[in-house]
């Protein structure tokens, strides 16, 4: 079965290739192209319960939680600090244990700073 | 051909999925239609092969039936039950009133090629052309109006800053809002800036057809003649359990929301039925389950909690104001036009009152009332059937009636711009369900309707 493996995918793939070709060049040459079951303009208008609209949806809106990226990503740094870490961790012993709750313990009290100041709520 | 006929055999086996449009009157039939097994109601016509039109459709709605006759992907099929001839949709199949549409929801017009044609001309609503060969390049395609929709405005937001703001028409068939009423919202992501509320499309014109039989037939009758206390409370609860299934539905707990309905059926049939009122009993063992399973839901009351609490929406004593019925009932108001009633005093009856006035009260308002109502029945039935005392003022499902007015939808849809300004749309969308509105019955004057 192994041997005849790499025909069996240059044969599937040239079917697959052969196939999108074929379709492509059906929307390409053919008349229309749009799709037959939404082919006028007002069978395309989104669904809004029977009115049309008359603005595009292009909007920019507010990026909620912004906040809370940043934070994940000062975090992440504290991860990577951790890396190197956890190679040294069982050598070192419990004196790398408490230096490290240590500098956990200061980034979570910026944590509990965020925290309070609503920094983690969205709406 | 073997397989072929038992694939297209399984194929035909599953539910047809349909999109139910009710018009004036409608309400009522489709109701029982939802609980039959081989059909679908389903909350887009992207997804429907069939539009189901029930009720009579005035003049102003025809564009937006056109309109989504036209958004049901091909092959689709058009129902009208009720009516005589549909001018709008000239190739429907029509229904008369009595019959039984399944059949002819189920059938396949095999003669059209591709189904029903469209019913809107074929012509782009805002049409542009650029200036290139291809309709590329030319004015409008920055700060224009590209491909002839113009970008919208801006305006603050909630964080000092000034973004765009979508303004959107929500329309009269949208399946989570009533029928009929439309929403011009101001919407800046998912927050409702502005809001306005649309001219009621049912409203009475000279030359309109007579009436359907209100929804609420049997309190327009209580107005003036007695009418057992044990049928009146089962029509409460009938019409409060419709409106469960469906706002459960609208929440997403539809299977939760085909319980509701087929309780609701189940009560109506002892409503209007001559069999004894001593059914009653089991109806409320039924009910007690049921309200534990709507309790239980968490992601119910996440939707409903997160709507009009910490602030935001009307305050308190504007909506005990303003509201009537279970909407005030919820907000405090201890009024009840059934606690005038002598007879009602017999049986111990007292109003259920809420504090909060917001969506979850509201919920829970009508929970204790449909378990009230009930009880009462329970307690009519027992006492050898107890009538009410006709005086001109009717406590209905939806607040209370007299003579001459309007249903009492008329006045709960003046709290609706109001109420859904500053919520975000699924909180929006959950007040506005949870007032329990009729658009047909906000437009028609009490004891109108000409019995069908």
């Amino acid at each position: 079965m192994a041997a005849y493996g790499a025909a069996v995918t240059v044969v599937l793939a040239s079917a697959l290739a052969f196939g999108v070709l074929v379709w492509w060049g059906r929307v390409l040459g053919g008349g229309s192209t749009a799709s037959p079951a939404m082919a006028t303009p007002p069978e395309r208008v989104p669904f809004a319960g029977g009115m049309s609209p008359e603005f595009h949806a292009w909007n920019r809106y507010h990026v909620r939680y912004y906040a809370m990226a940043l934070l994940f990503l000062a975090f992440d740094m504290e991860m990577v600090f951790m890396y190197p870490w956890a190679v040294v961790f069982v050598r070192e012993g419990i004196t790398a244990l408490m230096e490290m709750a240590m500098f956990i313990a200061i980034l979570l009290l910026g944590i509990l700073y965020a925290w309070r100041e609503g920094a983690l709520r969205w709406a | 051909m073997g397989i072929r006929a038992v694939l297209t055999r399984l194929a035909g086996g599953a539910p047809q999925p349909v999109f139910a449009v009710a018009g004036e009157g409608g309400l009522p039939a489709l109701r029982r239609l939802a609980l039959v097994e081989g059909i679908e109601l389903v909350s887009t016509p992207r997804a429907a092969s069939t539009l189901l039109i029930v009720g009579r459709i005035p003049d102003a709605l025809n564009d937006p039936l056109r309109q989504i006759h036209d958004q049901l992907a091909r092959p689709r099929h058009t129902v009208v039950w009720g009516e005589q001839s549909f001018s709008p949709l000239p190739r429907a199949t029509l229904v008369a009133p009595g019959e039984d549409p399944i059949p002819a929801l189920g059938q396949r017009d095999r003669d059209h090629e591709a189904g029903e044609a469209p019913a809107m001309p074929d012509a782009d609503p805002h049409p542009w052309r650029g200036v290139g060969p291809y309709g590329q390049g030319g004015r409008g395609m920055t700060g224009g109006t590209p491909f002839g929709r113009a970008l919208t405005g801006r305006a603050d937001d909630r964080d000092g800053l000034t973004l765009d703001q979508l303004p959107l028409a929500v329309g009269p068939f949208f399946p989570a809002l009533p029928s009929g009423l439309v929403l011009h919202v101001k919407l800046q992501g998912d927050l409702v800036q502005d809001v306005s509320v649309g001219e009621n499309p049912f409203t009475r014109r000279p030359g309109d057809p007579p009436l359907p039989a209100a929804d609420l037939a049997l309190f327009e009758r209580a107005l003036s003649e007695p009418v057992p206390i044990a049928a009146l409370e089962l029509a409460r609860a009938a019409h409060h359990l419709w409106w469960l299934g469906q706002a459960l539905a609208v929440h997403g707990l539809a299977a939760l929301g085909h319980r509701a309905w087929r309780l609701a059926a189940d009560v109506a049939d002892v409503a209007d039925g001559p069999a004894p009122f001593h059914a009653a009993e089991a109806l409320s063992r039924r009910f007690d389950r049921l309200e534990i399973a709507v309790r239980c839901s968490r992601v119910l009351s996440w939707a409903i909690a997160g709507a009009d609490s910490e602030g935001h929406g009307l305050p308190l004593a504007v909506v005990a104001s303003r509201g009537l019925g279970p909407v005030a009932r919820a907000a405090g108001q201890h009024e009840d036009a059934r606690q005038l009633d002598p007879a009602y005093r017999a049986l111990g009856f007292q109003p259920v009152v809420h504090s909060q006035g917001d969506t979850a009260s509201r919920w829970r308002q009508r929970l204790a009332e449909i378990r009230q109502s009930l009880q009462l029945a329970g307690a009519a039935a027992e006492a050898q059937g107890p009538t009410s005392t006709p005086s001109g003022l009717v406590e209905s499902p939806r607040g209370p009636i007299t003579p001459a007015g309007h249903g009492p939808s008329h006045a709960l849809m003046s709290l609706v711009a109001d109420l859904v300004r500053g919520l975000e749309w699924g909180d929006a969308v959950a007040a506005v369900t949870s007032l329990d509105l009729d658009m047909a019955e906000a437009a028609r004057p009490v004891g109108a309707g000409v019995a069908v």
